[in-house]
């Protein structure tokens, strides 16, 4: 396994119609009136094998725009990104379910756009139900789900799809201490075979036992980088000058 | 076509079918109540109120009803396509350029289905299938031509303009009404007839009635039209989408 993540000068824009929805670039082309504003800007960090990395910082300073980034979700529109390995994802509270499919269809679908096979995917679907804990209420509607079950079922199928870099944005914080367990021992199984865990949320102990680094980001921009402790550290000091309670 | 893509094509357009019409014997009943009942009214208009049923006029009626409402339904779904998965693409990477195949796949099962009206209006007007129904196949494949060529600009339409989509339903349904829809081409007579012959859906509808009500086989015209503009469209359409859904995912933010 030779997971890594290079980003060089990496820089993700969005367009913003008048009424401030975004919008494509091409659609900007075509209006008049449209902002833009830079989620990432000259973003420059490397990840090497065997690294866990926390993503910290206030809202609206990147964290998701990056984690999409190292997805391959947003294509960077400055600068350079290269992601080597099998990407896992659970990047928003729904974990990426379809509310109206079950479970079971939810997982069938996942799987596959995560990187199955059909028959691959079929195969995994006792060991999802069984890993994800959700008994009979994996053959009903998602939308009949809390919070915490559908990440713990995004997060049964991620597993299935044997992620050598498992990208995580505040999913695991709805999750029960229980499942929390086991995402901590998934990632140190990842982390120990030489993959790649980049977590971000504002879980900042929880952020601590999956992760020995951290990136503090500040309006898409890396403001600090080094082990977790010293960034958080460093996080802290910067909210309380600017008068921010985390 | 790699077997990956296939795969992801597969499961795409069966999570389709189940978020769309639902699981077990209710989905066939859903696919089949739209051109049923759309047959039955315009049946009542056309011999009632305006009085010019013509020959078996049920059939000639779901000969028009059924194909349109694949491209009805293809264009309605790709409209949603991308807004409808938002939680898949704003949390993984797959290639969106399956996306409005897989709506125009997930119509296409329910226009399947939806030919056994079709069937069932031949038994009842009496009218037994020629040696011209092997050219039916080809006339689907026309038909799925023309969807697919209209799905990859409804996609990006929904994307682009999401106010506008009750509009973009509302101009496709008046293609329907500026076709012989209701009535056959042999019905409409002088500069009209001419006219309608520039719609596409003409072509398509005219072929159906060639195959399955008159008998023989469909004129050149009324295939090739209809390919060539669905061509068209995706031509037009195709590069514009290979480009944009790479941002597919900021304008879901």
């Amino acid at each position: 396994m030779n997971a890594a993540i290079d980003a060089y000068e990496l820089g993700v824009r969005f367009y913003f119609d008048r009424q401030r929805r975004p919008v494509t670039p091409a659609l900007a082309g075509l209006r008049r009136r449209v902002s833009e504003s830079w989620g990432l800007r000259d973003l420059s960090f490397s990840i090497g094998p065997g690294e866990s990395v926390a993503l910290i910082g206030p809202s609206g300073a990147g964290k998701t725009t990056l984690l999409r980034s190292l997805a391959g979700i947003f294509v960077p529109d400055a600068g350079r990104l290269e992601v080597r390995g099998r990407v896992a994802s659970l990047l928003s509270i729904d974990a990426g379910l379809l509310p109206r499919l079950t479970g079971r269809e939810n997982c069938l679908l996942l799987a596959v756009l995560g990187g199955l096979s059909r028959a691959e995917a079929r195969a995994a679907v006792a060991r999802v139900k069984e890993r994800s804990g959700l008994a009979e209420a994996f053959d009903r509607p998602v939308s009949s789900f809390s919070q915490g079950m559908s990440a713990r079922l995004g997060y049964a199928v991620a597993e299935q799809t044997r992620p050598q870099v498992l990208l995580l944005d505040e999913v695991h914080e709805a999750l029960d201490h229980e499942f929390r367990a086991i995402v901590e021992e998934t990632a140190q199984k990842i982390v120990g075979s030489g993959g790649i865990v980049v977590a971000a949320g504002h879980d900042h102990p929880l952020l601590e036992q999956l992760c020995g680094r951290a990136l503090l980001l500040r309006g898409g921009k890396v403001a600090a980088d080094g082990a977790f402790l010293d960034v958080r550290a460093a996080y802290f000091a910067e909210a309380e000058m600017d008068g921010r309670a985390e | 076509m790699p077997l990956r893509r296939l795969d992801v094509l597969l499961s795409l357009t069966r999570a389709d079918l189940n978020a769309r019409y639902g699981r077990g014997p209710w989905q066939l009943g859903k696919w089949l109540l739209d051109p049923f009942a759309l047959v039955g009214v315009y049946l009542l208009l056309v011999t009632f109120v305006l009085g010019r049923a013509g020959e078996a006029p049920g059939l000639s009626l779901a000969c028009a009803i059924v194909p349109f409402q694949l491209l009805m339904m293809t264009i309605v779904n790709s409209m949603t396509a991308v807004s409808a998965r938002r939680s898949i693409i704003l949390n993984m990477s797959f290639e969106r350029i399956l996306i409005p195949v897989s709506a125009v796949l997930t119509e296409a099962v329910a226009f399947g289905a939806s030919l056994t009206l079709v069937v069932l209006l031949m038994a009842v007007y009496g009218v037994a299938p020629t040696a011209a129904i092997v050219w039916l196949p080809v006339v689907l494949l026309a038909t799925l031509t023309f969807a697919a060529g209209c799905a990859y600009p409804a996609t990006l339409f929904g994307l682009w303009f999401p106010d506008m989509r009750v509009i973009a339903v509302s101009l496709v349904r008046t293609l329907f009404f500026l076709a012989p829809g209701l009535v056959s081409l042999s019905q409409i007579e002088g500069r009209a007839g001419d006219l309608v012959r520039l719609n596409p859906l003409t072509g398509l509808f005219e072929s159906y009635r060639a195959v399955l009500l008159y008998g023989h086989r469909p004129a050149a015209w009324q295939l090739l039209y209809p390919v060539g503009i669905g061509a068209l469209f995706l031509v037009a359409a195709l590069p514009i989408y290979r480009r944009e859904q790479a941002q597919f995912a900021k304008a879901m933010e």
